[in-house]
């Protein structure tokens, strides 16, 4: 195919505008390109302005859109004020659709505020990356046990360097940090740095200087937030946590989300001594119900200490520095550190919204529509900033869908059903659709098959490590609508399931895959007797109860 | 539920057949399909008996154990070694994590081993305790087929008892095969290296399937030194070529000794050890030599020719679609088949003709899209079609994504060890074909792969499934280009390519 080429330079815009809606309309298969007339005064993009030419590019704009605005020129096609995830992969997505875009991102720092970032976000940052590399660190403790069992044994207690691993994990940020921006200017994007506030619609002031877009992608994230308690200047949260420069000898962890059981896995594998402090009776509220026991069950094991339905009311520091929380229950003394996991926030404040009139909630996320649109049209936000479902990859999806929204034609919802995710805890969690909650909620009758057994690894090292596992079908349809896992290598099990929950399939088709033996993993596909079934209606109890015998097959 | 005795017919007959019989069923050999078979036949409400020769960790034409080869010599006791193997490369790792371990690692084989059979003898008292559960009768000895419809079973002291079956289930197995060269037995199988006295300091293992690769990972893990010698370019036979490669380069980076096209003409004993000849005339000296050159079925000793079960050359009991013999009367299902030599095919196959004979429902075992495991250090997994049988098979152009990353955890750990990832699909229907990776976890991670293949899955449902952050499986998911498109038909050397 080759693309048709419009350039800016040989059609006046009005005569552009009205011949790309034309031609959206008549030919929606053909490529076409056109290029707007960049600000000639800097030189990073007339090299865009170069590559246009060569390159299919092409904007479009919803009918809403077209009929209110004004006909005028923009220095971008889009403007994304956040280079995380999301705004990384719009950007990325809509220069290679031919979009001329800028990115503007803070200044580097391993702790996130209102004048520090980095290109990389959140995630590869201060979030999945940092975390995951220290829980790699973190777990060769439970591995060195474990290995005792195999017949390893070690001359000397085995101990860690502190030091060594923050190095080496700041290395590995810091490369991460260049690929990104190497990502960015392969792709075309124009990267600049500071802090984007939104002037007008259309406009957004970088430390001063203007750049004016056809549309604006807010992805600025979220960052951790410590509820004002006295002495809650002394908390640290998982920003600093990622980067203490010693060990932490003894830490309270204050919050029952993932973000405290990572780390309480974290520190508890580097030998300090954990405590959890939780409002709630159980940890990880939203999880499904037997998993949140069972994680809990194992962590403990490994010797974490919970301290369920505490609240946090105050920190006092001692004269020789060490921190000492009290909470509803009473004080407990002696901590070298106090993190704070209880929850994080949208970083809208100073962004200019409410001059522009995009609408937050009352959590300060930005609302946007189901093509992640906020209330001014020609603004957009994706990732944490919305607060939906903090995940990357749920960003880099809303991103991917964005680009092609705006940039190919092609208006695209993000497709939020049956997101698998994992908490990396240890023992580690992965799980994808409903929980026993939600599926009786919108399906009525439902079977539940669950497995928890020793893992053949547990039962050489002696170790007290145990597997659980959960298949939530629908009792109409068959059809699989959840699946839960806490156990080791649960968060790698269970994403090639969750192709097979997303795609709908049946018990009966995960009864007919054969077991990868052995493995844990097969475990799911050898689940032959339902745990329990839920029945709401008593005249469907009997009836269902006969198919579910006959599906069993013993 | 009434029982319909379905591959007899009638159900009126039944009731007075039952009484002629002193079993429903008979099987020979307590391993995985045996016992499943018989398990799920109790269940239907047939009377089974079972018989099994006395438990011995090495397997002999007179030695065997409830369990079967993947309880006792097979999968399970060759996954623990794997595991024990698989920390060497940890405790590497750990070093740049911060861990100060010594340099010299104290390693206790005979820990290992004592442990392992710990775990054995409980597998071993876990399955006989299935099977009484069941109602399964078990007995001790060698089982022989006189007659379409009797067996006997002799016991160890020689004791011969007699048994009458309407169905005689043939799940006896198969054993490790040598190779008949001068000094060969010299050599041991994976039954003996499953069992050593001592770690070899030199081990020499020859063979280029899943055994012989598993056995240098497991030697080369805990510290030996692996020479590992084969007849074709790679090993591996029969898996995707490109995987093939990156299984053989990463044994090698693991410091395995590789030497392909190379056969072994002779074993001598020396002082020194055992010396080895290959047919390029090269010599080394080693501790142990592992014969992994195949399996044959053990279809010798159960005097078919008596009753005239046929058996291809290789010896293995044919069958049919339903693993029914040639003798209406009698079925045989598992390795001694030789069809799909894996577990969870033998338990398929096990249960399919207890859900025929018994369960009043004729269910033949599908083969297709059965995933399986390497495991090699790193592992190998694999689903469905090749990137060779793909081009073979498919009408179409076929669509091949690959993905080589280096994982998150060797970033640290300095380890250079690519994780490969591989989904062929149909460029026409969009379906994906087939599926394999090399890397850690990949077992575990195929098995969910596996359910969509079997499916029918299409690369659009996999793209539309959210990635898993951070993990290695999201790779699957988030494959958005074409590495490359091989045309329909197109035999490799035709292939622009």
């Amino acid at each position: 195919m080759v693309p048709t080429c419009f350039t800016a330079s040989k059609l006046s815009a009005p005569t552009l505008q009205t011949l790309c809606r034309n031609l959206s309309v008549h030919l929606p298969n053909t490529i076409y390109s056109f290029s707007r007339q960049v600000s000639p005064s800097t030189s990073r993009f007339r090299h865009h302005h170069v590559r246009f030419q060569r390159r299919r590019l092409f904007s479009i704009r919803s009918k809403s859109d077209n009929d209110a605005e004004p006909l005028r020129e923009y220095d971008f096609d889009l403007f994304t004020i956040g280079a995380g995830s999301g705004g990384v992969r719009a950007s990325r997505f809509a220069a290679n659709f031919g979009a001329s875009v800028a990115v503007c991102e803070l200044p580097f720092s391993t702790i996130s505020s209102e004048t520090t970032g980095g290109v990389g976000g959140t995630c590869v940052l201060r979030g999945c990356v940092p975390k995951k590399l220290m829980v790699y660190a973190s777990k060769y403790s439970h591995e060195f046990h474990e290995s005792n069992g195999f017949g390893w044994k070690y001359d000397t207690k085995t101990k860690h360097d502190w030091g060594t691993l923050v190095a080496n994990k700041n290395a590995e940020l810091q490369r991460l940090t260049g690929i990104y921006k190497n990502i960015l200017n392969n792709a075309g994007v124009s990267l600049i740095e500071g802090r984007g506030k939104i002037v007008d619609p259309h406009t957004v002031d970088v430390d001063g200087k203007l750049y004016t877009a056809r549309h604006i992608l807010i992805s600025v994230g979220g960052r951790p937030f410590i509820p004002k308690i006295p002495g809650s200047e002394y908390a640290i949260d998982s920003d600093a946590a990622l980067d203490l420069p010693t060990k932490p000898e003894k830490v309270a962890i204050v919050g029952g989300g993932y973000i405290a059981l990572e780390f309480a896995g974290i520190f508890n594998g580097l030998k300090s001594e954990v405590h959890v402090f939780i409002r709630q009776k159980k940890v990880l509220r939203g999880f499904d119900e037997e998993i949140r026991d069972f994680v809990g069950d194992q962590m403990s094991l490994r010797g974490i200490k919970f301290h369920t339905e505490e609240s946090p009311q105050a920190i006092v520091k001692s004269a020789s520095g060490s921190l000492s929380l009290t909470t509803n229950k009473g004080t407990v003394e002696g901590f070298s550190h106090i993190m704070f996991a209880t929850g994080r926030r949208p970083n809208t404040k100073n962004l200019g919204l409410e001059s522009v009139g995009v609408k937050t909630n009352k959590n300060g996320a930005i609302e946007v529509d189901e093509y992640l649109r906020t209330t001014v049209p020609s603004i957009w936000a994706v990732g944490d900033v919305t607060d939906r479902i903090n995940l990357t990859p749920v960003a880099l999806m809303e991103g991917g869908a964005l680009a092609k929204t705006l940039f190919q034609n092609e208006p695209t919802k993000p497709d939020y059903r049956s997101v698998p995710s994992a908490v990396f805890s240890q023992p580690p969690i992965g799980q994808v659709g409903l929980t026993d909650e939600q599926a009786i909620k919108e399906h009525g009758d439902i079977d539940v098959y669950t497995s928890n057994f020793r893992p053949l690894k547990a039962t050489l090292s002696g170790l007290p490590d145990r597997v659980f596992m959960k298949l939530i079908v629908c009792a109409k349809t068959n059809k699989v609508l959840g699946l839960h896992m806490c156990g080791e290598d649960s968060a790698e099990i269970v994403q090639g399931f969750a192709v097979a929950v997303k795609a709908g399939l049946t018990k009966v088709d995960f009864d007919a895959t054969v077991g990868i033996h052995p493995t844990s993993a097969e475990e799911f596909v050898t689940m032959r007797t339902p745990t329990r079934k839920i029945r709401q209606s008593p005249e469907s109890e009997g009836k269902l109860g006969i198919e579910a015998n006959a599906t069993a097959g013993v | 539920m009434a029982r319909k005795m379905l591959a007899d017919g009638d159900l009126s007959q039944t009731s007075q057949e039952e009484s002629q019989y002193d079993f429903d069923l008979f099987v020979i050999g307590a391993g995985s399909g045996g016992v499943r078979a018989a398990r799920f036949s109790a269940n239907y409400g047939a009377k089974v008996g079972i018989c099994e020769l006395p438990f011995h960790p090495i397997s002999s034409e007179v030695i065997g154990g409830v369990g079967g080869t993947c309880v006792i010599r097979g999968c399970v006791p060759k996954k623990i070694l794997v595991y024990g193997a698989t920390f060497g490369g940890e405790i590497e790792d750990a070093r740049n994590y911060g861990w100060e371990v010594n340099e010299k690692l104290n390693f206790n084989w005979k820990k290992l081993l004592q442990k392992k059979t710990n775990e054995i003898n409980r597998l071993n008292g876990i399955y006989k305790r299935l099977l009484s559960n069941a109602g399964v009768k078990s007995l001790e000895g060698e089982g022989k087929i006189v007659g379409p419809n009797s067996v006997e079973v002799t016991q160890l002291d020689g004791t011969k008892y007699s048994y009458s079956a309407k169905h005689i289930l043939i799940a006896t197995g198969s054993r490790a095969h040598r190779l008949p060269i001068p000094g060969q037995e010299l050599a041991i199988t994976s039954d003996e290296a499953l069992s050593l006295d001592d770690l070899p300091k030199r081990a020499v293992v020859l063979g280029g399937g899943y055994i012989a690769v598993e056995f240098a990972s497991i030697w080369k893990g805990l510290g030996a030194t692996v020479d590992l010698f084969y007849r074709k370019d790679l090993p591996l036979r029969g898996f995707d070529d490109e995987m093939r490669a990156v299984v053989a380069r990463n044994l090698e980076e693991r410091g395995i000794n590789l030497h392909p096209q190379t056969n072994l003409t002779e074993l001598t004993k020396t002082d020194s050890g055992i010396k080895v000849v290959t047919d390029h005339g090269d010599e080394l000296i080693a501790d142990v030599v592992l014969f992994a050159t195949g399996r044959l079925p053990n279809s010798k000793r159960l005097n078919l020719e008596a009753v005239g079960v046929e058996l291809d050359r290789t010896g293995a009991v044919k069958v049919d679609e339903y693993s029914r013999t040639n003798i209406p009367s009698i079925w045989a299902v598992g390795d001694v088949t030789n069809r799909m030599n894996l577990t969870p095919v033998a338990l398929m196959e096990g249960t399919c003709f207890a859900k025929t004979v018994f369960g009043g429902e004729s269910s033949k075992p599908d083969y297709s899209n059965i995933p399986c495991a390497v495991f090699s250090i790193p592992p190998l997994s694999v689903v469905g079609l090749s990137e060779e049988q793909a081009i073979e098979q498919a009408n179409g152009d076929v669509l091949i994504f690959t993905s080589t990353f280096n994982p998150m955890k060797n970033t640290i750990s300095g380890r250079q060890e690519k994780t490969i990832m591989k989904l062929v699909v149909d460029a026409e229907t969009d379906k994906v074909l087939g599926a394999s990776m090399c890397g850690p976890d990949a077992p575990e991670i195929m098995q969910g792969i596996a359910v969509a293949l079997k499916c029918g899955a299409t690369k659009a449902q996999f793209d539309s499934t959210v990635g898993i952050h951070p993990s290695a499986a999201e790779e699957f998911v988030t494959m958005r280009s074409v590495s490359r498109r091989v045309t329909a038909g197109g035999k490799p050397k035709t292939n622009p390519e």
